[in-house]
């Protein structure tokens, strides 16, 4: 009961922290000080580790990967979004997008509180380390996603303007794009490859068409689609920041769009 | 650190582009252009949302077989919209797709050549990438013309020589006998404590009449017939005298017992008093149709009881089950040649057939469903699997890392 409230708490100091990361980044793109970009990727890290504890206890809680709903998915998300902010900022630094992915992970944090928290036993089918492998690299790659269509969307508004240090910038972004999506699509891939495998061993087959299957890939195609452009044509700028944006538009598709618009195999994980 | 392999990428050079004399083919002209691949994806991609967002299949049928069907859906399944994954022409793609990566893989073979340095290890990666492809469709060809599915669906004690599929029976080199069945439910600590989860039905099926008392132990619950006047006597009283989790009779003293907390056989023992007589008896959740009365006689009692446990209530929400699993003998020439326990997530294979556990019964606790699978492609697709991810981590990780290294120690690029 204790461990309960504990996290409870973990769960709203991460959901805090990340808040305050994102005002103390804002607050640093407006008054220019070096502190509050300091402040603000101490934090994100504070919030990293909290989170890192508490998915950890809930993980011993459950007594198994506490990746399972809705809830548990959100709070994956958040998590991942923020470890793959930490992983860029380690090559190159970008206020503003501490301040959007800040602000990412408090909103999945917030939103996964409208859920039911509640640790629940697994049926059957969705007691498999396939599956705990399966989400966690699909988040990775969604978080990666995630970190890259908020770069994307960055480019074009510093596009609509024109001095030289947007120019630097804009260059910056431009490989940030490119940079996630690799990382993004090698996690997304062995993300369907393990969810695949898992398939096989509940049910004998390893593709059913079902739309939750169909919709990771459509999403794979359209960066598959990005890769061929980006790294074989060399399409850059606005064009490549766009097929990131429709691609992180169908990340969310194929997370919140099947499970609450479209029925399917995967539809037991809703609750 | 994970990102930092992922370094800038420049367009692939001129270097890399396929030669010119290879390109003397018109077919292979066109099917080996970038603008083709990505054609044939985009339509990919564009029927999967149709397939998706259309409903498919068998959630068609119901309104299509509806007296004068149904008008968008009617249209829709005449243009094969309602079966996208399996149309000639969504198929047509994916041969589309494959001919493709034939063309273009044919022709990486020979960029590796040309390529040096770290470059060289992004190509092969590609390579490895692109064949990967090739593998998995060639495994789910491979499982379309030679697999087979079907179901198999016994009882305890049971043996089959074949399982059913749409297509008729499905015969299997070997039987299969079902030596036990196993249904686990979760501990629900909150739920077991708590009695109220815990239900007695009682049915006094002459007057069409249905109750339902808590199991609360000596509280009497009397029974007056639905048709009788107001304040009239009970015909019945009935109160639950002793409740346990794990039914068992103690072999040396008679004695009922509980075996256990667990819940695997709960029961209830119960009094009706009816004119004077007490008759008691049991009454067990998983085995509705068993009780033993040691005064009256089944027939002379017009009450029937069912215990409803919390857990067997529970029985039909999935969260509250554990697991279930099937015992099974293969039998070769009537010899027991392997047993093995099948369970949800963990399959069993024999000689190419593969067996999973799909379903169970929960009024019929010693029946079990295993669905069977032949698929000689999921080898080749499993290779696939594995050098796809071989592939994507040399382009994205080995090539651009051995690329940084060279940079920084300023090697020769
Ligand atoms: C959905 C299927 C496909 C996937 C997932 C895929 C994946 C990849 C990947 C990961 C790369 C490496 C990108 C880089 O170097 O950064 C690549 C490169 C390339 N792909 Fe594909 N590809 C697919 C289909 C095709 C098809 C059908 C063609 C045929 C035209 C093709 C032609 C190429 C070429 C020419 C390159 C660059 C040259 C090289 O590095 O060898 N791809 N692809």
């Amino acid at each position: 009961m204790t461990s309960i409230l504990n996290m409870t708490v973990l769960f709203n100091v991460s959901l805090a922290v990340y808040f305050c990361a994102m005002v103390a980044s804002v607050i640093g793109l407006m008054s220019r000080r070096r502190f509050f970009d300091v402040a603000a990727n101490g934090l994100i890290v504070v919030g990293v580790s909290i989170q890192t504890i508490y998915l950890g206890m809930r993980w011993v809680e459950a007594g198994r990967a506490p990746f399972s709903n809705m809830f548990e998915s959100l709070v994956l998300f958040g998590w991942t979004v923020s470890v793959v902010y930490l992983l860029l900022r380690i090559r190159a630094k970008l206020p503003w997008l501490a301040a959007a992915s800040a602000a990412l992970s408090a909103l999945a944090l917030a939103h996964a509180s409208t859920f039911e928290s509640e640790i629940r036993p697994l049926m059957p089918a969705l007691q498999s380390n396939w599956l705990s492998f399966h989400v966690m690299t699909c988040f990775l790659g969604y978080g990666a996603f995630a970190i890259s269509s908020l770069a994307a969307v960055g480019f074009l508004i510093a596009s609509r303007e024109r001095s030289t240090a947007q120019g630097e910038t804009r260059q910056t972004l431009e490989t940030i794009v490119a940079q996630t999506i690799s990382f993004g699509f090698l996690f997304l891939t062995l993300g369907i490859l393990t969810g695949a495998v898992w398939a096989n061993s509940a049910w004998g087959t390893y593709w059913s068409w079902d739309p939750k299957e169909t919709w990771s890939l459509i999403t794979w195609f359209i960066y598959a689609g990005f890769l061929h452009f980006n790294f074989v044509r060399g399409w850059r700028g606005r064009r490549a920041a766009w097929i990131s944006i429709i691609g992180f538009v169908s990340v969310l598709f194929t997370y919140y769009g099947v499970n609450f618009l479209l029925a399917g195999l995967h539809s037991y994980a809703k609750s | 650190m994970g990102l930092l392999l992922f370094a800038m990428s420049d367009p692939i050079e001129k270097s890399n582009q396929p030669a010119a004399h290879a390109l003397g083919n018109p077919v292979t002209k066109v099917l080996g252009s970038l603008k083709f691949a990505l054609t044939v994806i985009l339509l990919l991609a564009l029927a999967c949302i149709a397939g998706t967002l259309i409903p498919q299949g068998a959630q068609v049928e119901p309104y299509l077989a509806r007296p004068g069907g149904h008008p968008v859906l009617g249209m829709l399944s005449a243009l094969g919209l309602t079966r996208v994954f399996y149309s000639w022409w969504f198929v047509g793609l994916l041969f589309a797709l494959a001919s493709s990566l034939m063309v273009c893989t044919g022709r990486r073979y020979h960029a590796i050549k040309r390529a040096k340095g770290a470059a060289r290890i992004r190509v092969i990666g590609s390579f490895i990438t692109h064949v990967s492809l090739l593998l998995v469709l060639a495994g789910g060809v491979v499982r379309v013309i030679w697999g087979q599915k079907g179901m198999i669906q016994f009882r305890e004690g049971e043996i089959v020589e074949s399982a059913e599929s749409p297509d008729g029976p499905m015969a299997l080199p070997f039987s299969l006998r079902l030596s036990k069945f196993e249904l686990e439910f979760h501990k629900n600590p909150e739920e077991s404590k708590d009695a109220t989860g815990d239900r007695l039905q009682v049915q006094w099926a002459e007057k069409n009449w249905v109750t339902h008392f808590s199991t609360e132990l000596n509280v009497e619950h009397p029974v007056t017939p639905p048709d009788a006047a107001a304040g009239s006597r009970p015909s019945f009283v009935v109160k639950v005298l002793r409740h346990v989790s794990d039914f068992a009779i103690d072999g040396t003293t008679g004695e009922v017992m509980s075996r256990s907390d667990e819940p695997n056989n709960p029961a209830v023992q119960i009094s009706v008093v009816a004119g004077g007589v007490t008759n008691r008896q049991w009454v067990f959740a998983r085995f509705p149709d068993f009780g033993s009365h040691d005064v009256l006689d089944a027939a002379a009692m017009p009450l029937k009881f069912r215990f409803q446990a919390a857990e067997s209530a529970g029985r039909g929400r999935q969260g509250s089950i554990k697991a279930f699993k099937s015992t099974i003998e293969v039998v070769e020439n009537g010899a027991v040649v392997s047993t093995r326990v099948i369970a949800v997530n963990s399959p069993f294979s024999w000689k190419g057939f593969s067996f999973y556990q799909t379903s169970y019964n929960p009024d019929d606790l010693a029946w079990s469903a295993l669905q069977v699978v032949r698929d000689p492609g999921v080898p080749i697709v499993y290779a696939g699997f594995i050098l796809m991810m071989a592939g994507l981590t040399l382009v994205f990780c080995v090539g651009p890392w051995l690329g940084e290294q060279r940079r920084t120690t300023g090697g020769i690029p």
